[in-house]
C-alpha cells in the first residue's frame, strides 16, 4: 500500500508554462494579398510557406509540441481593406492531462472592408482529464467575409483511449461593425464520454467540428451548402447546415477523428473551389 | 421541527417563495394556453422523431434530460435567471447585451424562429393582458423596452428574455420562474412527442414526471452559476433542428 508523501515545507515551484503570441497581418497589394506585419514571441510562431497565384497562407504553431494546465496561446491575424489570407495551424493541437487550471488558447481576427479571411484551424485533440478555454473572436467590416471552423476530437483512438474527465469550453464571438451576429458556446464538463453518449448530445460521437461562413448574402447559398453537404453524410459523419442573417452555420458528428478530417476536407475543397493549405494533407 | 420549516426564504439568490398573486400570474404565464403558441414548436425534437432517436418514452426521456441538461434548457435558464437580475437592477446596458447573446447563440434558423416569435408574442400577451403593477426599476425597464423610440423592434426579443423583463416587472423571484421554465419547456417537447411519436398521454407524464429531477436540479444551479457557464454540447440537437428545415412531412415549425 503507498501513502502520500507528506507536504513539503517549501512550496514546490510552478511548473514551466508555455506563454506565446504570435500575430500577423495582411494587406492588399494591386491584385494580390501580402504580408503586412509578422510577431512572435514564447513558443507561438508563424511559418508563411509560399503559395503560387493562391491567397497567402500564415501556419500557426505551438513549438512546445502540445499543451496543459496554465499554458496560454495567443494568436491574432488582420486582413487589410480587400485582402484575403488563410490561417492555419501546422499540426492537429494536442491538449495533455491537466493538473491544475486549464489551458487557454485566444484567437482574435479581424477582416477590413471587403476582406476575406479563412479560419481553417487543424483539429484540437482532447487526452483524458485535459482542460481547455478556447475562444475565437471575430471583427468584420461592411463587406467583409469570415470562413472559420474549430473541430475537436476526444482521446487518442489509436490507443481505445476515453476520454473521461474532461474540462473543455468553446467560446466564439462574430461581431459585424461592432453588432454580435453569431455566438457559439461549445462546454464539456465532467464524464465525457458519459454526457456525448446521449442521443441529444452527440449519440456516442467522439468528433466534432462547427463551421461557419459569414458573409453578405449568405442565405442565399443555402441550398448550394445543403447539396455539398449531401454526399458526404451518411452513418460515420453526420451533420447539417442552417442560415442565419449574412451567415451559414455548420455542424458535424463523426465516429473518428479521420472521419471528421476526411468529411471537412472533401467539403472545404468543394465549398472553396480550392485545395486547402498544404499542412492538412501532411 | 423539520429542516424545511427552518429554512429562510433565500430572496437575494432569488430562491425565496412566490406570493399567491405571483404564483397565478406565473402558471398563467407557462401554462400551454398562454398565447406564444409553444405548441407549433418541437426544438428539432419532430426530426428526432424521424430519425428513429426519439421512440418511446424511454429514448424521449432521453433526449428531452439532453436538451435540458446540455442544450438550450440549461443555456436559456441561465440567461433568464442573469436577465432577471438586470433587469430588477433597471441596467438596461447588462440587459440588452444579454438578449443580443440570447439571440446569437441561436444555432439554426428554425431555433430562431422558435425563440424570437415566442419572445415577440409573451412579450405582447404580457403587455395586452399582464401589464406590470407598480413602479419600479424592473417595470421602468419593461416600459423602456417594449414602448416608444427604444421599443424593441418585431424580431429583437428572445423568449427567456421576453419573461425575464416580464417576472422582474411582476416581482418574481427567480427560483420558482426558472423551475416554471424548466418545466414548460420539458413538458412542451414531451407534448410534441406525444403527438408525433405518438405515445400515450399517461406516457407522456411518466416523462415529464421523470424529468423533475433535471427541472430542479438545473434551475438551483442556475441560481448560482455565472454566465460563464453558459453554453453546452447538444450538437445533435442542433442538427436535429437542422435537418428538421427539409423534413418531408412537419408537424412543427420547428
Amino acid at each position: 500500500m503507498t501513502v502520500e508523501p507528506a507536504a513539503p515545507a517549501t512550496p514546490i515551484p510552478a511548473m514551466q508554462r508555455v506563454r506565446g503570441h504570435a500575430h500577423v497581418s495582411f494587406a492588399r497589394q494591386g491584385e494580390t494579398t501580402r504580408l503586412k506585419e509578422l510577431g512572435q514571441s514564447g513558443s507561438a510562431k508563424i511559418r508563411l510557406p509560399k503559395t503560387h497565384g493562391t491567397p497567402p497562407v500564415a501556419v500557426f504553431l505551438n513549438t512546445a509540441g502540445g499543451l496543459t494546465g496554465g499554458d496560454r496561446i495567443e494568436f491574432d491575424a488582420t486582413a487589410g481593406p480587400r485582402a484575403h489570407a488563410v490561417l492555419t495551424t501546422q499540426a492537429a493541437e494536442r491538449v495533455y492531462r491537466s493538473i491544475d487550471g486549464a489551458a487557454e488558447v485566444a484567437s482574435a481576427l479581424r477582416a477590413e472592408e471587403h476582406a476575406v479571411l479563412e479560419w481553417l484551424p487543424q483539429e484540437t485533440i482532447l487526452f483524458d482529464r485535459a482542460a481547455l478555454q478556447r475562444s475565437l473572436t471575430v471583427d468584420l467590416a461592411p463587406g467583409a467575409r469570415l470562413l472559420a471552423i474549430e473541430s475537436l476530437v476526444l482521446g487518442r483512438e489509436a490507443m481505445g483511449e476515453d476520454v473521461h474527465a474532461l474540462g473543455f469550453r468553446d467560446r466564439w464571438r462574430i461581431r459585424r461593425e461592432g453588432r454580435l451576429v453569431f455566438a457559439d458556446e461549445a462546454r464539456i464538463q465532467g464524464d465525457a464520454t458519459d454526457i456525448l453518449s446521449g442521443s441529444a448530445t452527440a449519440a456516442g460521437s467522439r468528433a466534432f467540428a462547427t463551421l461557419v461562413d459569414c458573409r453578405e448574402g449568405a442565405p442565399g447559398l443555402l441550398e448550394r451548402a445543403r447539396e455539398a453537404l449531401s454526399p458526404l453524410l451518411g452513418e460515420r459523419l453526420r451533420g447539417g447546415v442552417s442560415a442565419l442573417p449574412d451567415l451559414l452555420v455548420f455542424r458535424f458528428l463523426a465516429d473518428s477523428g479521420q472521419d471528421l478530417r476526411a468529411g471537412l476536407v472533401s467539403f472545404l475543397e468543394a465549398w472553396r473551389g480550392s485545395a486547402l493549405p498544404r499542412t492538412w494533407y501532411c | 421541527m423539520t429542516a424545511q420549516l427552518r429554512m429562510a426564504p433565500e430572496t437575494s439568490t432569488g430562491s425565496g417563495a412566490v406570493s399567491g398573486a405571483g404564483l397565478h400570474a406565473l402558471l398563467a404565464w407557462m401554462s400551454p394556453s398562454f398565447p406564444v403558441g409553444a405548441y407549433t414548436y418541437s426544438h428539432g425534437l419532430e426530426w428526432a422523431v424521424e430519425d428513429g432517436a426519439v421512440r418511446d418514452a424511454a429514448t424521449l426521456q432521453a433526449w428531452t434530460s439532453g436538451v435540458l441538461r446540455h442544450g438550450a434548457g440549461w443555456s436559456d435558464t441561465l440567461l433568464l435567471v442573469h436577465g432577471m437580475r438586470a433587469a430588477a437592477l433597471g441596467d438596461e446596458a447588462a440587459f440588452r447585451e444579454l438578449l443580443d447573446l440570447s439571440l446569437a447563440l441561436q444555432p439554426s434558423s428554425e431555433r430562431r424562429l422558435e425563440a424570437t416569435a415566442q419572445g415577440d408574442a409573451f412579450i405582447a400577451a404580457i403587455i395586452g393582458a399582464w401589464p406590470p403593477p407598480g413602479d419600479t426599476a424592473a417595470t421602468r425597464l419593461f416600459a423602456r423596452l417594449t414602448k416608444g423610440e427604444a421599443a424593441l423592434a418585431r424580431g429583437g426579443w428572445t423568449y427567456a428574455l421576453a419573461l425575464a423583463a416580464s417576472a422582474a416587472a411582476w416581482g418574481l423571484p427567480a427560483g420558482p420562474v426558472a423551475t416554471a421554465f424548466l418545466h414548460a419547456f420539458a413538458a412542451n417537447l414531451v407534448s410534441a412527442a406525444v403527438r408525433a411519436v405518438p405515445l400515450g398521454q399517461t406516457d407522456g407524464q411518466r416523462v415529464v414526471n421523470g424529468l423533475g429531477t433535471d427541472v430542479v436540479a438545473l434551475a438551483a444551479t442556475a441560481l448560482q452559476a455565472p454566465l460563464d457557464d453558459v453554453g453546452g454540447c447538444a450538437f445533435a440537437a442542433d442538427i436535429a433542428s437542422m435537418k428538421h428545415e427539409t423534413q418531408y412531412t412537419r408537424l412543427f415549425r420547428s
